[in-house]
């Protein structure tokens, strides 16, 4: 089990990629990772999930917290690429409604359905 | 009786040299072959504490009387950082130098007596004693 | 040295020496066993085998003799680091002590007892995976309603067990089994958004059940949604309710939903203790444990809890991964 982020940073733009399983083991490496980032007025942030292949609800606390501080300091966050197991669990947990979320695209979508 | 020698510990070869010294006094003073070893092991490891996160200091060897009983004094000082959380160092599981069941709670349990003195920014000054049974 | 080790260990060195038979070894071997119980550490074992040795063989090579000085002094961190696993292990005898001690607290901190209703089966199983249980059932109950309350705090283990503790208070500041599950959820919410780091939360569910008009009324704070089994149709729907998890923000809007239970149905509230379940091939799919609960469904809700459980533990061989709360209202 393991994760990995990639940050590209371009002015006022983050975009992470994440890659991997999100669980209570890889948990506190993703939060150091996202801790990274540093936090300012209008920043745009997308964090990329389609190589993120399981998440559990210790992966989506990470998620909470990093969310609270972008809403702290005037940021913004995204979340793209989910696939729709992972998008199910952030409709359950209601994050769905207050966080900023884009699933896979359609055609995925569909493929996955089948 | 008041026998007093001391090395300074600049460079990594001043561990021999303490050692040396710290082994040839507890000889002196009668401390058999394993005794010997937890003498200099725990002068080992003193001195490299002071090496790693000094820079520089001192270790100073006494040999002690107390009524019939003969020891010999181990004093190391530094004006190094200080540690900030003794209680932490002394804990067993925490090794800063990386070396298993070493570090202070090791010179403690290789020695009869520990204390420690340590400053924040001033420094630490650690004397150990071992007595001859 | 203490001498009286020096002279079995002489003696058993002498014996060595002249006949190398396998009963030496094995006296040699028993004799470690006392080594170790009086706390003599490597070094002395060996210096006792050097000064042995140097009386059995008088004319012992020096050469020899000075190997085992530097054995001694290989030998002191080995005695250390022995001495160090000692005090480590006493360490955490006493910590598993206190947490065992904890969960006692705990268990009965949390105690609920499944009320007995008319017209009305419950079963109910919760299972931590530690000695701490992050999941929390609680039941409420007068003479014509129960509310059950299942909560799954992040994470496991004590930090998850301490958060039960708020979810505890807020339940005891109702007034009763007739609190609307939005007014229940509502003020959970507020005493665990003040008090809980950032990246804590906690999904709850809460239903209410009346007797008179058998009918649950039911919200959910980003909660696993239940299942509602319907006898007539035979058919497992979700029971959606929109709302977000505990402790996120303070104002939530919660919806509240309400459903008429017909003889033979019945309701099945979890935690993601059950619909996260991996087998070897993969999560176990919420299909599979809809055909694992209908397998039963004309047994007692006590016995369909605990098949549910042995079976999902079954197909996980056996290696639970999280809290698992399973609760069961069935229309009799």
């Amino acid at each position: 089990m393991n994760i990995s982020v990639e940050l590209v940073e371009d002015n006022l733009q983050v975009k992470a990629v994440l890659k991997g399983e999100i669980d209570a083991f890889t948990a506190p490496i993703l939060r150091e990772k996202l801790a990274d980032i540093q936090l300012r007025e209008n920043l745009q942030i997308e964090l990329d999930l389609v190589g993120v292949s399981y998440m559990d609800s210790t992966g989506l606390g990470v998620f909470v917290g990093f969310y609270k501080s972008v809403i702290a300091s005037n940021s913004h966050m995204k979340l793209t690429g989910l696939s729709s197991r992972l998008k199910r669990l952030f409709d359950i947990t209601g994050l769905g409604e207050i966080m900023d979320i884009q699933a896979m695209s359609e055609e995925v979508k569909i493929d996955e359905t089948v | 009786m008041n026998l007093r020698s001391s090395v300074d510990i600049i460079t990594e070869w001043d561990i021999v040299a303490a050692r040396q010294l710290g082994r040839n006094e507890a000889k002196e003073v009668g401390f058999g072959t394993v005794d010997q070893a937890r003498i200099t092991t725990a002068i080992s490891e003193l001195a490299r504490n002071i090496y790693l996160y000094a820079g520089k200091g001192n270790i100073e060897i006494k040999q002690i009387a107390e009524g019939n009983l003969k020891g010999l004094l181990v004093i190391a000082s530094d004006k190094g950082p200080g540690i900030p959380d003794v209680r932490k160092v002394m804990e067993d599981g925490y090794t800063t130098s990386g070396g298993l069941g070493a570090g202070l709670p090791g010179v403690k349990r290789l020695m009869d007596e520990f204390k420690i003195d340590t400053v924040v920014g001033e420094g630490t000054t650690i004397s150990a004693t071992k007595w001859l049974r | 040295m203490p001498q009286e080790f020096k002279r079995q260990y002489k003696e058993i060195l002498e014996q060595y020496t002249l006949r190398q038979t396998e009963h030496n070894l094995y006296e040699g071997q028993n004799f470690s066993k006392q080594l170790i119980q009086k706390n003599i550490s490597p070094e002395e074992v060996i210096s006792i085998h050097k000064a042995s040795l140097e009386e059995i063989i008088p004319d012992l090579p020096e050469d020899v003799s000075h190997s085992f000085d530097l054995l001694i002094e290989v030998m002191i961190r080995y005695g250390l680091a022995l001495k160090e696993h000692q005090t480590l292990i006493k360490k955490q005898e006493n910590i598993k002590m206190e947490m065992e001690l904890a969960a006692n607290v705990q268990q009965t901190l949390l105690k609920t007892k499944v009320p007995e209703m008319s017209g009305l089966d419950i079963g109910m199983i919760s299972v931590p995976v530690k000695e701490m249980n992050g999941d929390y059932a609680h039941f409420l109950s007068d003479e014509t309603s129960v509310g059950i309350a299942v909560a799954d705090v992040i994470g496991k283990g004590i930090p998850a067990a301490l958060c039960m503790s708020m979810i505890k208070y807020g339940m005891d500041s109702l007034s009763g089994a007739k609190t609307d599950p939005i007014i229940v959820l509502d003020v959970v919410n507020r005493i665990v958004e003040k008090s809980v780091s950032d990246s804590m939360f906690i999904s709850m569910f809460y239903g209410r059940y009346e007797t008179t008009e058998s009918m649950f009324t039911y919200a959910s704070a980003g909660h696993e949604p239940p299942l509602f089994y319907s006898a007539k149709n035979n058919e497992f729907t979700e029971l959606q309710a929109k709302g977000l998890l505990l402790g996120v923000i303070p104002n939530v809007k919660y919806e509240q939903h309400s459903i008429v239970l017909e003889k033979g149905d019945f309701i099945v509230i979890m935690t993601d203790g059950v619909t996260e379940c991996r087998s070897k091939e993969g999560f176990i799919e919420q299909k599979k444990v809809m055909e694992i609960i209908e397998s039963v469904k004309e047994e007692s809700a006590q016995s369909m809890v605990e098949y549910v459980f042995h079976k999902l533990e079954e197909l996980q061989d056996f290696e639970q991964r999280d809290d698992f709360t399973l609760v069961i209202f069935k229309k009799m």
